[in-house]
């Protein structure tokens, strides 16, 4: 439909409280971008810069070649679900989800034909006839969904449109947003801070932090080569742990040192690293690529149990050595308590290595 | 748990008193209320002996006196052929009504613009709007009789109207300004995002102020319709209303009572209606708060 880009893009509310800084983006026609990220890291700031609905503070927003800074959310062609719904209170359902098609002057028979459609898709086809303040939570939601897909806008706009649905509609949802975003091929942004939304139906997902973008990549990149430490523990769940370590060489081979043990590197982590020339590291081990036991093993770390969490499948462990902590999944047979000692083991080419002072990832 | 029905004891003999004394007060309340507007009806329908007729001082069996007459609308009609109480009825409703319509819409477009705006001196503005309400209208009357003079605006029904407005329009803006408040942004939002304009927008939300909006027209009706200071000084020679009527039917030679009771009781007719109305306007509108999506 359009391709949208963020050039410099800041935000600032005034009184010092910057949500958006330097923002610079380019989402390709008919692309599904996710931005992901915290509470209160500027996702929806951004996406209501998209829409027309706040000021831009500096840079510019365009819709393929057009800079749309200064044009009013109606001229933007954009459907959008709000945050908080924002549903007409003195309107019914049906009013609610046929009012943007009666702004764009659809025949009547058109109206009722697509209100209805996207009403069966949402489940929602036997509340027409009632007003918002009479449907639950998930319901208005739906709703505002429903408003937003009546028609074929340029863009879609969905500010954490699931987010209160239950586990199996928001499963359900997933796909028929998912699947009506291909088919359609609208330009979409959708905002979430539920990891699995973004992970399973963008093409690309922007990572946000306090108001900077952190990485712009495919859900695998964003999953597998994190730009920095904090895509890698933010990205992930259960998320990955950081240890402190340092370069040190054993026997003129180089290798980690972890508090008082000694970690051997394979070839590639070690070329990788004596590249970089970096002395302090964050190394990061995913949990199901670390395995904690009762025995002695061959590399293992000495360490103690500090939390026993049960996942279903299996249980997730937490170690204590020295002061980091390290999870790692075990098989749900697994005997030790909190306060166990224990072994903690881990192949060095399934560690993440990023520098320790500005925690960006040392380079392949 | 000991202490705590002891303390229900105390309270109980306080509630005790008060459920006694409540009915009681509120039944002398509702005769102090009623009693004049109960006196007005039956004067302005007897003639003048039958309403000067009172029982001696201590003999309550004289008080049939009171209810034996026979009903006449004398009074009424003379209002309407002698006093010209048509043109005073009809002066009422247009400066009453003319004046609730204008002050309703400039003050809601005013007060969502305040509501929806920020800028520097909101504060001051606002605090001077609701100041020139501040001053008792006597004490601008006399300048703003100067100004009307020189536009040749007194004793016209568009100059009643523009001084009513006056008045209203401040009292509009504050109050509507809390109406537009509570109703959150968002909708107005979803509403630009659907492809209305910001004026548009404001047209979906309006009916959401709509209680405010009602139980304000109704209060400048009011105003409007019980002034007597404007009317007798704006409006004197061709734009007096119901009330600076009545008073000149005191004259000085001949206090005509049956007529003044009628035009009280023409006066007060209307308003009854209306102030039920603006009860249930004004309960709805207050207790709605927020706007519940
Ligand atoms: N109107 C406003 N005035 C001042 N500061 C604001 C305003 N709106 C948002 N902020 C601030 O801007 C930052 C970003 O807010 P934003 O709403 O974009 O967060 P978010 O990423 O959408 O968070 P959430 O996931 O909780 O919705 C926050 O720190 C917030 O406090
Ligand atoms: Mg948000």
């Amino acid at each position: 439909m359009v391709a949208v880009s963020f050039k410099d893009v800041w935000k600032d509310y005034g009184s010092g409280a910057v949500a958006v800084k330097e923002l610079n983006m380019n989402i390709k026609d008919g692309e599904f971008v996710s931005l992901l990220g915290p509470s209160g890291c500027g996702k929806s700031t951004s996406l209501r810069m998209l829409a027309g609905l706040e000021h831009i503070s500096s840079g510019e927003i365009i819709f393929g070649d057009k800079v749309v800074n200064k044009l009013p959310p109606k001229d933007r062609d954009i459907a959008m679900v709000f945050e908080n719904y924002a549903l007409y209170p003195h309107k019914t359902i049906y009013e609610n989800l046929a009012n943007p098609l009666r702004q764009a002057k659809v025949p009547a028979d058109e109206i009722k034909r697509r209100v209805t459609e996207a009403a069966e898709l949402l489940e929602i086809e036997h509340l027409l006839e009632r007003r918002p303040q009479e449907l639950s939570g998930g319901q208005k939601q739906r709703t505002a969904i429903g408003r937003a897909i009546v028609r074929q806008p340029q863009v879609f706009l969905f500010d954490e449109p699931i987010a209160h649905l239950d586990a199996k509609l928001r499963a359900r949802m997933r796909s028929e947003l998912k699947h009506l975003q291909y088919k359609l091929g609208v330009t979409t942004v959708y905002v979430t801070h539920d990891q699995l939304e973004a992970l399973t139906m963008a093409d690309r997902i922007a990572v946000m932090n306090d108001g900077v973008l952190q990485q712009f990549d495919t859900p695998q990149q964003v999953y597998e080569n994190p730009a920095n430490s904090w895509v890698a523990t933010f990205v992930g769940e259960p998320g990955m742990s950081l240890m402190e370590m340092e370069m040190t060489s054993v026997e003129g081979d180089m290798a980690l040192a972890f508090g008082s043990e000694t970690i051997k590197l394979d070839q590639k982590s070690a070329a990788r690293l004596a590249a970089a020339g970096k002395i302090n590291l964050l190394v990061g081990v995913r949990p199901d690529k670390a395995s904690v036991s009762l025995e002695p093993l061959p590399n293992g770390i000495q360490c103690e149990i500090y939390s026993r969490q049960l996942l279903g499948a299996d249980v997730l462990v937490e170690v204590e050595i020295g002061k980091s902590r390290v999870r790692a999944k075990a098989d749900t047979s697994f005997g030790g308590n909190v306060g166990t000692p224990c072994h903690l083991n881990f192949l060095s080419e399934n560690l993440y290595f990023f520098d320790a002072e500005d925690g960006k990832v040392i380079p392949q | 748990m000991a202490s705590r029905e002891i303390i229900s004891y105390d309270k109980g003999v306080a509630v005790k008193i008060l459920k006694w004394v409540s009915p009681v007060f509120l039944a002398f309340y509702l005769v102090w209320a009623l009693l004049p507007l109960f006196i007005m009806l039956m004067a302005s329908i007897k003639d003048l002996l039958d309403a000067f007729s009172v029982p001696e001082p201590g003999d309550w069996a004289g008080i049939t006196m009171f209810f034996d007459f026979s009903p006449t609308f004398t009074h009424y009609i003379a209002l309407f052929t002698e006093n010209n109480f048509g043109t005073y009825l009809f002066n009422s409703l247009v400066a009453s009504i003319g004046s609730a319509i204008i002050a309703v819409t400039l003050g809601s477009m005013c007060a969502y613009s305040l509501s929806r705006s920020e800028f520097r001196f909101k504060k001051d503005l606002l605090f001077w709007i609701i100041s020139t309400r501040m001053a008792p209208i006597v004490a601008v009357i006399v300048p703003l009789y100067a100004i009307f003079r020189s536009v040749d605006l007194v004793g016209t029904l568009p100059g009643l109207i523009l001084a009513f407005t006056t008045f209203n329009l401040p009292f509009a803006i504050w109050m509507l300004k809390g109406f537009f408040d509570g109703i959150p942004y968002a909708i107005e939002e979803a509403a630009q995002v659907d492809g209305q304009n910001r004026f548009q927008a404001f047209l979906t939300i309006l009916p959401l102020a709509a209680p405010g909006i009602g139980a304000f027209v109704i209060l400048c009706i009011l105003f409007a319709w019980n002034d007597f200071l404007f009317s007798t000084i704006i409006g004197s020679g061709g734009a007096k209303t119901l009330p600076a009527a009545t008073k000149e039917l005191v004259q000085p030679q001949n206090i005509d009572w049956g007529k003044i009771m009628a035009a009280g009781v023409i006066t007060t007719a209307p308003m009854i209606p209306l102030g039920l109305l603006v009860r249930r306007y004004l309960v709805a509108g207050l207790t709605m708060g927020a706007v519940k999506e």
